[in-house]
């Protein structure tokens, strides 16, 4: 019988509300990348019955083309549809402790809604069955993948 | 035309390696609880084409039955799928600076090594 191999599995879809616009840099090299944080919201019921609402947040970022496009389209407020897998980040504060941190790389990310939405934070926190956008027609964006392994991210 | 209605999705799929023993504990009101580390490796070519190894490190938390089974079958270094949904958690520390972390709170774990009826199939 051949030998198995272990799973290697690593894939996380979410759909969330951008908390804040969303940050774009550039990396030494000229590579961009966006960050930004995303709401979602779960309903649920408690042991006592009563409906109750919990919020997750989740940082996400998305590179090269992706980033570009996230820089164009996306905004606070905006829903989106990622995919991608989950990493670690890693940083030092400012007195030196380090820090890691779970997020997001987006290896696609669908815009939920069309209009740039002024409500901010108060839409984030709506939970998405009362942010039903009328107009809502989605637009996919992918990274294509090519360069995904060259980053050490 | 009806109204479209942004689903709600939250969903994450991921394999590893247990870092440690699973910790059982129970709440006040008895329910089981067990925190897993878990650890997975990813390769990629680095710029100069070389090949590097990056870990991910995540908490799971599971519950209940699976709490126990995790509890009773796995060990340090044991392989697992895990299927779940992110949950970010915050708190304050004594100096009073705000942290947050973000785990997975599983609700379905298939375990990846034998012996045979290792395999748990849960949904709370």
């Amino acid at each position: 019988m051949p030998e198995l191999k272990l799973a290697n599995l690593n894939r996380t879809f979410l759909i969330g509300r951008l908390t804040k616009d969303p940050e774009i840099r550039s990396t030494t090299n000229g590579t961009p990348v966006a960050n930004f944080t995303i709401a979602i919201n779960r309903r649920y019921r408690s042991q006592t019955g009563e409906i109750k609402e919990e919020t997750t947040y989740v940082g996400i970022v998305a590179w090269q083309k992706l980033a570009e496009l996230c820089r164009q389209y996306l905004a606070k407020g905006r829903a989106v549809l990622v995919e991608g897998k989950l990493q670690n980040r890693n940083w030092e504060t400012e007195d030196g402790q380090k820090r890691s941190t779970l997020e997001v790389r987006a290896d696609r990310i669908e815009f939920l809604d069309r209009e740039t939405r002024s409500e901010g934070a108060a839409t984030a926190a709506e939970p998405a069955e009362a942010g039903a956008v009328p107009e809502a027609y989605p637009e996919a964006i992918a990274d294509n993948g090519k360069s995904d392994d060259d980053l050490p991210f | 035309m009806a109204e479209i209605k942004i689903p709600t999705i939250n969903r994450v799929i991921i394999s590893g390696r247990l870092t440690r023993d699973p910790e059982l504990r129970y709440t006040p009101n008895g329910k089981a609880v067990c925190n897993l580390s878990l650890a997975f490796n990813r390769r990629y070519k680095d710029a100069s084409g070389q090949w590097q190894d990056d870990t991910t490190y995540i908490t799971v938390v599971c519950w209940m039955k699976t709490a126990e089974l995790v509890n009773r079958y796995l060990h340090r270094g044991s392989p697992v799928l895990v299927e779940g949904r992110l949950e970010s958690r915050s708190w304050e520390t004594e100096a009073g600076q705000k942290r947050t972390v973000i785990e997975i709170r599983a609700d379905r774990l298939d375990f990846l090594e034998r012996p045979a009826n290792s395999e748990v199939d849960i949904d709370e």
